[in-house]
């Protein structure tokens, strides 16, 4: 029994790791992340700079010097801040002609009401969308406001200061019982990254094992390889080696990583090692046993639906119905990191299907208890095997069956006559 | 004789159609056994049975004296009606996979591939893909896949079909040698008129039951020598002989079906009294024509 599957899954091994698309693949797979995240830096650049000159426009020149100084102190600040104030229609005339040839981005409008409360600040551009770098904007009119009514009420500008400060709002997170500060963004980080690693590894080796199983239907060495090992034999060994292929174009990437991690280009950039990534050890472990149940479980899915078909071209036609669980998986994402331990998370966490993203998900928002991973685990490994089975009664059939592709009543039928 | 297989009362359905019904039959070690009919008789839901591709609904089938195990199909080389070969692998490391798939070393599959390939003459194409050799080199290497680990029984599906002159010959040479070195051998075919000389044992099978089975000269004792082929000059008068059923005349050339238990020693003597006979010949039926008369003549040819 053993012996077949090693032999087997040897085979589908070498062969692939042989094969001119692995090597493309192991290349340029880096290429296109390195490509992708310096564009997605680019864009991000952009985001950031947003609003990059503006001007300001009120009856009021100590409230307008008070949102300046608010926009320039800002994480992003602009780079030219210009006050009109008190403005006269000469300057309204000037700054709308700014803002129309493109001088300046756009102009806050803030006349003060006559209680000095009920104002209506605006904000005037050329375009209607051109409003990225909108909170910004909106934030420092609103810290500006409240300057100026408190100073106004006899606050110093210390305790506005103090105030002020005292209401921004710290994350914290429950870690091994202990509150420690909390990084959103690393969590999504790495939720994100086995999404994407997942996708892609069953994009290529769930479609690749398919078109495997397709060969040997067409090819029709299929029967006399039933004729000296079982189905069983068969399909554990080509997911076995299958896997193993992807296991090292990973393993080829993640070498890559860590030596981008602690290579030079990436110090300069503020990178010392995969810890400053924000990924900790257990959470790699994690990753690793969620990336192969659910590798597994998409690959052996793949390798049932493929023995359904009896042509190649055939195989295209199901890639979203492997894909569709992984989509809502990541449907899922915002609403599993902002409530882990909701019923609707861990139900999702458990379910074979969505149980490698979700599960992990949770995993990163907050640990989890112990017999929700274990069960998690236990149901993949579980209906892994289960589709293992499964694809080998359906490789087994289609001996029998020649031509068009068989429908789920016909399989079914033919099921009980191996 | 030692039995290697052994089918008792073997039945297999598929939805309402039944594929092979009561089916008995016995091959001896050293033979080579004919599994003869129509299309679409059952000869490869059969043979599935044997090397375990699907199972019967009801009755036996016994490997070298052994109720059926997967065990035993180390000593079985199975070649399908159609069949394949990894496209885009090369035909070494693929005789290699087969032959350790089969229980053998991979150095010893490997040494056994190369002596092979070059009793085949394809010695060169070991380094070469599937994709890259012609249809009777693939044919060839098909061949070497089934026998790599020697087996004891050797079991072809319609291993005629689709060969060229050239392979046949080659294969037929092979199967008969391999006959002479004690292998069993079982083959089906639906041409029958191409193994009549090569088969010890035959069964005849038509709409999955067995016709006919037997050793080949016991199935052609059972019926008459009752053809004639006459080649004559002159007078064709013997013609109206009295044992004469009926008959084609060509120009000096008589094809002629003898009356049950007629005496064909007296129509010779008859002829030849009138005209110069160059040839008598009292030719045995042809499988072909034993199995037609078999069916009745409903055959689902």
């Amino acid at each position: 029994m053993l012996k077949n599957t090693l032999l087997i899954a040897k085979r589908e091994y070498v062969e692939r790791v042989r094969s001119r698309v692995f090597r493309i693949m192991t290349v340029l797979v880096p290429i296109g992340m390195g490509a992708m995240a310096w564009l997605g830096g680019l864009g991000g650049q952009r985001m950031e700079q947003g609003v990059d000159s503006l001007a300001i426009v009120s009856d009021n020149a100590s409230l307008a010097q008070q949102v300046q100084t608010a926009l320039l102190s800002s994480d992003h600040p602009p780079r030219s801040v210009t006050v009109y104030a008190p403005a006269t229609s000469a300057d309204m005339e000037q700054v709308n002609q700014q803002v129309e040839s493109h001088q300046i981005n756009g102009y806050v409008l803030l006349d003060t009401a006559p209680d000095g409360i009920q104002n209506n600040p605006k904000w005037v551009s050329a375009s209607s969308t051109d409003f990225i770098g909108g909170t910004e904007v909106h934030n420092a009119i609103i810290t500006g406001l409240v300057r100026q009514a408190l100073t106004a009420r006899g606050m110093s500008d210390g305790q506005v200061d103090r105030l002020i400060h005292s209401a921004h709002v710290e994350t914290m997170q429950v870690k091994g019982g202990k509150v420690t500060a909390s990084d959103t963004g690393r969590s999504f980080a790495g939720a994100y990254a086995l999404i994407l690693v997942l996708y892609a590894a069953v994009l290529i080796y769930g479609i690749n094992i398919a078109r495997s199983v397709v060969e040997e239907k067409t090819s029709r060495i299929f029967e006399v390889l039933l004729s000296t090992a079982s189905a069983d034999e068969l399909m554990l060994g080509k997911l076995l080696g299958v896997g193993a292929t992807g296991l090292t174009q990973m393993a080829i990437w993640g070498a890559l990583l860590v030596a981008f991690a602690g290579s030079q280009i990436a110090a300069a950039h503020g990178i010392h090692g995969l810890s400053s990534l924000g990924i900790t050890k257990a959470e790699l472990i994690f990753f690793a046993v969620f990336f192969l149940l659910g590798f597994y479980l998409y690959s052996g899915l793949a390798a049932a639906l493929g023995s359904t078909v009896s042509a190649e071209q055939e195989v295209q036609q199901f890639s979203f119905i492997l894909i569709a669980p992984l989509v809502v998986s990541v449907f899922m994402l915002p609403f599993v990191l902002g409530n882990p331990s909701s019923v609707a998370s861990v139900v999702f966490s458990l379910l074979p299907p969505f149980a490698p993203i979700v599960m992990y998900m949770r995993i990163c928002a907050q640990m989890p208890p112990w017999w929700q991973i274990g069960l998690s685990i236990g149901l993949l490994l579980a209906s892994v095997l289960a589709m293992v089975w499964l694809a080998a009664r359906i490789y087994r059939v289609g001996v029998l069956m020649y031509g068009k592709r068989a429908t789920v009543p016909e399989i079914l039928r033919w099921l009980r006559y191996s | 004789m030692e039995v290697l297989v052994q089918l008792e009362q073997v039945s297999k359905s598929y939805e309402e159609k039944t594929a092979v019904r009561d089916l008995t039959l016995e091959i001896e070690a050293g033979s080579m056994f004919g599994l003869l009919g129509p299309n679409g008789a059952g000869k490869t839901s059969t043979i599935r049975m044997i090397v375990g591709i699907t199972m019967p609904d009801s009755g036996k089938v016994s490997l070298f004296n052994k109720p059926w195990s997967s065990a035993s199909l180390h000593r079985v080389g199975y070649l399908p009606e159609e069949r394949g070969l990894y496209k885009k692998m090369k035909i070494l490391d693929q005789l290699v996979f087969l032959g350790e798939l089969r229980g053998l070393g991979a150095a010893e599959a490997a040494r056994r591939a190369k002596t092979w390939c070059e009793r085949m003459q394809i010695a060169d194409s070991l380094h070469k893909r599937t994709e890259e050799l012609s249809k009777g080199m693939q044919q060839k290497i098909q061949f070497i896949a089934t026998l790599l680990h020697d087996p004891e029984l050797i079991i072809m599906d319609e291993p005629f079909a689709g060969l060229d002159p050239v392979n046949a010959m080659l294969l037929q040479d092979t199967l008969l040698e391999l006959r002479k070195q004690g292998n069993a051998i079982l083959f089906s075919t639906h041409r029958m008129d191409q193994v009549e000389k090569l088969c010890d044992s035959i069964c005849l099978i038509n709409r999955g039951a067995a016709v006919l089975s037997g050793g080949m000269r016991d199935v052609k004792s059972r019926y008459e020598r009752n053809r004639v082929i006459v080649h004559y000059e002159g007078q064709d008068g013997f013609l109206s002989h009295p044992a004469i059923a009926e008959y084609k005349n060509y120009a000096g050339h008589a094809e002629i079906r003898l009356k049950p238990h007629a005496d064909a020693q007296d129509l010779l003597r008859t002829a030849a009294a009138n005209s110069t006979i160059t040839k008598f010949e009292l030719v045995e039926p042809s499988l072909e024509e034993i199995f037609i008369e078999a069916v009745g003549g409903r055959a689902d040819a």
